[in-house]
């Protein structure tokens, strides 16, 4: 019981207190802990603590398939990619490379048509340079999955140097290096898949806008007034907007903020109508057709900077500000050992 | 007029599978015929600000460059890193890469790949790619202190020591600037907090839409230079590298963010229009039960 | 109350006193309106948490968000659906996906009292282990260890999209009439909120990722804005010790506020000209 109960609640409480106030001590490993090991920490702790979950995905898609639970099917495509992933991560390198020594400068040409076949050369007098500066060892440009692809290619070139290797790029950096294995899976797998799913974001937002954006109320129409604003005002289109649109658009909003306040409808529209003429004429006489004169607020790109450096600034630091002092509260309150949510 | 107002009630609550098909086609079109929908692309203040920095680097400078991104943000934000690397490139500036995100080594891989072998620049000697290490901030706050203490192979496995690059470079006070391409958590935030402003080294970053939010009132507070707002804002500062490039005589391909952006104008003009168009329904149909209800 | 008020202050008084005896020497330079921002919000808080376990009444604007839990749990039960809680997609080092625990253990006592099915995909193994025990915990407080299985709470992936695709097939297929989003967030909450929409469940978010609190409040039905998240536990806990902390929150809020006026007044004087004194570099913001 005691592990269970006032262990965690020592544990935390001792170490948040260290790690807060450490911050503050005149004493070099005190200092090097808080700022660097107790995040290392962690993170390995973290890092062993995936196995828990690896294993529970594991074990609930095995039982799906085992007992031929509702869309079993698509269980096996989850094991067979969590299989794939181990094999090209920890058990097949994939990343072989051959290795030319003492080449000879006549036949620097034949090289390149050779490697050529195997990728394309963007700039093959600039390849031919990189080859000469480097006769003595060159390491071919292109990383061989199999090791039976790379001893072909090796046989290939051996007639062009005095020694060709074939190699195997060292454990942790196949899993970086392009064109191995794993980094295969990467570009032609995962890519596509993380950005399919980050492009449904693009539907989504249209979906939500067209359904949530509506004129309820005067925040609700200031939202949307924004968004409208600020999506037009990012994008090149904005700029195609003449001023005379948005000093319209400026009318109308002026008498959709007075209308309340004015009973009479033919006030109001006169209102509208001599603000719309007035604009108008002052853009002929001042000619704000061309750009350098055309006032700032009439350009919807402009007015959508402002909205971003000025209302949307202001309005991210007070929600930062209240959601750090949340913060504060809530880290106060696990230090402490008020709350426990371990 | 009762028919038109029976046709915009019913397009008022259409599913939203044709709102998807909408979408979707409004981004399809400029794609296959970009002939015919090029927008110009006019460069905003935060990202002239960018620009201007980087660009008054002296060749020879020392600049990080952290890739926080995955693939996922990839379209966002990879066109920043390639506009940046060829400005970098261009002026004889050292970049030594780091990644704060594991995908963040295949998206510098990448950039690196695309880039470096055009300005013929050597890995080892004009720029390193160090790797990713896991710890967030507390990764920042090493590379404050000691390079070192953090890292002490690259990426492929090269001791520091033996790289030419990384002579005489011990902490984040040997590099002139700092840019950080962010999507998330650990990002520019964390650079800001830890690094530039503690320490004063200037910095700039490149970061999706979403994020700009949240970013902005460090630009705002000077304390980071400037930023590149998502495909937007990587557009602009493309298009502001590839004209200044091209005076001084270095051909620069358009890059993806400004052949997207006439896909993203068409896609933002068709959600306005079906915010228009909902409000239009909602208007009606309020009207009518008003009308129907007791006056 | 007021001895307790004298006695916090003077405690307060002795460490910030020591703490300048020692600068330089046992403490480092350069952090001292730190240590004493640390003192005073510590000291704030500490003052009412004991004012409230005295027996003080301390008064907390209904928040809706929180009074529809309950409401949510209720119509899953009478559905005859589950009950989806998603935790956020960091892990237990980030102080939202603990609040968001907090929160989980309060729904799984709800879950557990009617008996309904609760389903708790996680992206961190970590938060996995926390996530369970909180919910364990919670089934045997309500009387109904039978009804806890480890299972209710499992693992999907430690990618975001991978994460969110996984989610959003749980909830097409399962069809939860109550989904509660409580904790850190980045892009994948629109594609959550959505999804959630389309099924028709009840959606209650909170997080403190300022930049996802617009796609919350435009797709769920209730959404805890910034510290109302935070302050979520205390609400629904009822501990004196708890709603004292949050009372403690508002006073330091309200101290900035007082701070952040008196120091755009005295700057924005200096800069007409019509004072020498600096009170940025006073408090060491220069």
């Amino acid at each position: 019981m005691f592990l269970k109960r006032q262990m965690p609640t020592i544990i935390a409480i001792s170490v948040g207190l260290f790690i807060l106030f450490g911050h503050f001590i005149n004493y070099e490993p005190i200092q090097h802990f808080v700022d660097n090991d107790a995040t290392q920490w962690f993170d390995i702790i973290a890092s062993f603590a995936i196995f828990l979950g690896a294993l529970n995905m594991l074990k609930l898609q095995v039982l799906k398939v085992a007992k031929k639970q509702k869309n079993w099917q698509y269980s096996i495509l989850a094991i067979l990619g969590f299989a794939f992933a181990i094999f090209a991560g920890f058990f097949f390198r994939g990343a072989n490379y051959v290795n030319l020594t003492e080449i000879d400068p006549d036949k620097v040409t034949q090289l390149i048509t050779h490697i050529s076949t195997i990728q394309d050369i963007k700039d093959p007098l600039l390849m031919k340079k990189s080859i000469n500066s480097s006769l003595a060892d060159y390491e071919i440009p292109k990383i061989f999955i199999s090791r039976s692809n790379a001893n072909h290619f090796a046989g290939l070139v051996s007639g062009l140097a005095t020694d060709v290797t074939v190699g195997s790029k060292p454990w942790g950096a196949h899993v970086q290096i392009e064109g191995s294995l794993f980094s295969w899976m990467f570009f032609k797998v995962f890519t596509p898949l993380s950005s399919t799913m980050f492009a449904l974001l693009a539907f989504f937002v249209a979906s939500a806008s067209y359904r949530a954006f509506r004129i309820r109320n005067f925040e609700a129409t200031l939202l949307l007034v924004a968004g409208i604003i600020l999506m037009i005002g990012r994008v090149p289109v904005g700029e195609l907007i003449p001023w005379w649109v948005v000093s319209t658009l400026i009318v109308f909003g002026f008498g959709a903020l007075i209308a309340p306040l004015i009973m009479d409808k033919k006030i109001l529209f006169g209102i509208i109508f001599c603000g719309f003429f007035a604009s108008i004429g002052l853009g002929i006489i001042f000619d704000w057709s061309l750009a350098v004169n055309t006032p700032e607020i009439l350009s919807i790109t402009n007015i959508s900077e402002w909205i971003f450096d000025y209302p949307t600034a202001a309005g991210s630091r007070a929600i930062m500000i209240g959601i750090a002092l949340g913060i504060i509260a809530t880290s106060f309150r696990i230090i402490l050992g008020i709350e426990k949510p371990f | 007029m009762d028919i038109l107002k029976k046709i915009f009630i019913a397009l008022g609550s259409m599913d939203r599978r044709f709102i998807f098909l909408l979408v979707g086609f409004s981004v399809l079109l400029p794609k296959l015929y970009p002939d015919f929908f090029t927008l110009p692309i006019k460069a905003s203040s935060h990202s002239e600000r960018v620009f201007a920095e980087i660009d008054a680097l002296e060749n020879g400078a020392k600049v990080l460059v952290s890739f926080e991104y995955g693939p996922s943000t990839k379209p966002e934000i990879h066109p920043s890193a390639i506009a940046l690397l060829n400005h970098l490139f261009s002026k004889d500036i050292k970049v030594y890469a780091v990644a704060l995100w594991p995908d963040g080594n295949f998206m510098a891989t990448e950039a690196f790949s695309a880039v470096a072998e055009k300005y013929g620049k050597q890995y080892g000697k004009d720029y390193v790619n160090l790797g990713y290490k896991p710890g967030g901030e507390a990764v920042v706050k090493g590379l404050a202190s000691d390079i070192r203490t953090m890292y002490t192979v690259d990426l492929l496995g090269n001791e520091l020591d033996e790289i030419i690059v990384m002579e005489n470079v011990k902490n984040l006070l040997d590099f002139d600037f700092i840019f950080s391409l962010s999507a998330g958590y650990p990002g520019s935030k964390e650079w800001v907090q830890f690094a530039c402003d503690p320490l004063g080294i200037p910095m700039s970053t490149g970061c999706t839409s979403i994020q700009v939010t949240d970013i902005i009132p460090y630009v705002e507070n000077d304390q980071i230079k400037g930023i590149l707002s998502g495909m937007p804002g990587a557009a602009e500062y493309e298009q502001l590298v590839r004209n200044t490039l091209s005076l001084r005589g270095i051909d620069v391909n358009p890059g993806k963010a400004s052949i997207n952006m006439a896909a993203q104008s068409m896609a933002h003009i068709v959600i306005v229009m079906l915010i228009i168009l909902g409000n239009i329904t909602y208007y009606l149909t309020r009207k009518s039960t008003k009308k129907g209800g007791v006056k | 109350m007021n001895n307790k008020l004298l006695l916090i202050g003077i405690v307060s008084f002795i460490i910030i006193f020591v703490y300048w005896l020692g600068y330089g020497l046992l403490f480092v330079e350069g952090n001292s309106a730190t240590f004493i921002g640390i003192i005073l919000v510590s000291s704030t808080i500490f003052f009412y948490i004991d004012a409230a376990r005295s027996g003080k009444e301390i008064y907390l604007r209904p928040i809706a968000g929180l009074k529809a839990i309950e409401e949510a749990v209720g119509r899953a039960t009478e559905m005859g659906k589950s009950v989806l809680f998603v935790p956020g997609i960091s892990d237990m080092d980030q102080v939202d996906t603990v609040a968001g625990i907090n929160i989980l253990g309060h729904v799984a006592e709800i879950t557990a009292k009617y008996e309904t099915d609760l389903n708790v995909p996680t992206c961190r193994a970590i938060v996995m282990e926390s996530a369970r025990e909180s919910c364990r915990e919670s089934y045997l407080r309500a009387g109904r260890p039978d009804l806890y299985y480890d299972d209710i709470v499992h693992y999907i992936s430690d990618d975001q999209f991978a994460y969110a695709a996984g989610v959003n097939g749980v909830m097409i297929r399962e069809k939860p009439a109550a989904c509660f989003y409580q904790g850190k967030f980045y892009a994948e909450s629109l594609l959550l909120a959505e999804t959630g929409n389309s099924i028709g469940a009840i959606q209650i978010a909170g997080t403190g990722s300022a930049s996802q609190i617009p796609f919350f409040v435009t797709a769920c039905d209730y959404t805890l804005i910034g510290e109302e998240f935070f302050a979520a536990s205390a609400y629904l806990s009822n501990k004196p010790e708890l709603i004292g902390s949050i009372k403690g929150q508002d006073i330091v809020k309200f101290m900035v506020i007082v701070i952040m006026i008196t120091v755009f007044v005295f700057d924005t004087v200096r800069q007409m000209g019509l004072l020498d004194f600096n009170i940025l570099t006073f408090l060491g913001l220069n």
